[in-house]
């Protein structure tokens, strides 16, 4: 009975723990330093990117950039289509913008998903999904933990992406 | 001179009984290709497919029919290519997707009919295109060890508009058929995959499943993934590698009240993609 009783709370605890759950702090931020790499080509066409969250649960919270040519070629960004791109056209087309040549970017992240609900803390992985015609594909994850406390991330080169780099601050 | 004659008769002899027994044989897999699975283009897109039949995965040899083909829109109504072509050695279609949801692709065969028999001092095999009806008349006198088999193929791929369906296809309740469990646009590399396989409109133990994947031209070894249905009629595998395969399914089981025939050979000849982790 006491055990039972026990587990019984054990449960109700875990069930209640999503209301106890924080929410980062209104100016918690992260931006993002992103480089599309110079690469010699006979053909060379902008990268497909995408650049999302997902939860500890790995559902998407958030896609933060989207360059992209025709809608024909979504797909070829096979994981963000998979999980993003085809269950909601809205998403699509609300954060779709034209590709982008070679060079530096900079963009930041304002900590809300896409229902503009601040995230709660937490485990989250980060994304990044570059595909090239005539080129490449990268699929870059990173788990960062969202808190109360800044970090600094930097994530290598790769074929198609230059130095990532991630900073979360208050 | 008389020579030749005999010799250009068995020339004709042999092709004639070489085309008898290819076309009993029915040995080559048929299969369809399609040129994408998946469609993101708002509106919809065409998407081309081949249909062929051959040993090897995805080379093209034999002019499969592909009149039968038929496209099953997300909400279950039939739709019809446009045109269909037949070269020497593929049909092709195109067909112009404008649904959100799963579709399947199919080109089913007519049911067809063997008979086996047994005949002469030396119990020699033979086989011909008879059912139970048609047999009797065409049996040789002595024929023995007699069964007619009933052949069918499902030869289907699935394509992808948007969001898939949440909802399974109908089973149509006759023969082997497959149904996606894992929904055919989430087949990962790396990542498991159930299907489900039914006989007669019921989940069947036992349905042996063999998986290909593409390029079997330019490598060594078939790769082949062996499968078995479980006691619920599924089928678990893990594509490792990326890329296009062939799931071909296939059951024996003897049939009951059927006039035309003692036996039943059916399969699923199912084209899938996995795609990159």
């Amino acid at each position: 009975m006491k055990v039972k009783n026990l587990t019984c709370l054990l449960f109700s605890l875990c069930i209640a723990l999503p209301s106890w759950a924080k929410s980062i702090p209104k100016t918690a931020t992260m931006d993002i330093e992103f480089v599309i790499p110079n690469i010699e080509a006979s053909i060379y066409a902008r990268p497909y990117v995408a650049v999302w969250i997902e939860d500890k649960q790995r559902e998407p919270v958030r896609t933060i950039q989207l360059w992209v040519g025709e809608d024909e070629w979504l797909k070829d960004l096979r994981s963000w289509w998979r999980k993003v791109g085809r269950n909601d056209r809205a998403v699509v087309d609300a954060v779709t913008s034209a590709t982008r040549p070679v060079g530096q970017y900079r963009f930041s992240w304002d900590g809300l998903d896409q229902q503009g609900k601040r995230v709660e803390q937490g485990d989250y992985t980060f994304y990044v999904e570059v595909v090239r015609e005539h080129g490449g594909r990268n699929y870059i994850r990173q788990k960062i933990q969202l808190a109360e406390e800044g970090f600094n991330i930097q994530l290598e080169p790769t074929e198609e992406t230059g130095l990532i780099t991630l900073d979360y601050h208050l | 001179m008389l020579n030749k004659k005999i010799s250009t008769l068995v020339v004709l002899c042999s092709v004639v009984a070489g085309g008898m027994l290819s076309s009993v044989a029915n040995a080559h897999p048929r299969w369809v290709l399609p040129s994408h699975f998946t469609i993101s283009k708002e509106g919809g897109d065409w998407l081309a497919f081949d249909v062929t039949a051959s040993h090897g995965t995805f080379v093209l040899d034999k002019p499969a029919g592909a009149e039968s083909a038929r496209i099953i829109m997300p909400d279950g109504r039939e739709e019809r290519p446009d045109a269909v072509l037949r070269g020497k050695r593929r049909s092709v279609f195109d067909f112009h997707f404008t649904e959100e949801g799963t579709h399947r692709v199919q080109i089913n065969g007519e049911p067809n009919y063997v008979t086996n028999y047994k005949v002469g001092k030396r119990d020699t095999n033979k086989r011909m295109r008879a059912n139970k009806v048609e047999r009797a008349t065409l049996l040789p006198e002595g024929a023995r060890d007699v069964t007619s088999t009933l052949n069918y193929t499902r030869a289907e791929t699935y394509i992808t508009v948007g969001k898939p369906s949440e909802k399974p296809f109908a089973l149509e309740g006759k023969y082997l058929e497959l149904q996606t469990i894992t929904k055919p646009a989430d087949i990962v590399a790396t990542e498991p995959v159930r299907f489900q396989l039914f006989f007669n409109g019921k989940a069947q133990a036992g349905v042996k499943a063999e998986i290909t994947r593409d390029g079997i031209l330019y490598r060594n070894q078939q790769d082949q993934i062996d499968v078995v249905s479980d006691e619920q009629g599924f089928v678990d595998f893990t594509p490792e590698i990326a890329g296009r395969y062939i799931l071909k399914a296939s059951h024996r089981a003897p049939v009951a009240n059927n006039p035309l025939a003692d036996k039943m050979n059916a399969s699923v000849h199912l084209t899938f993609e996995a795609i990159l982790p």
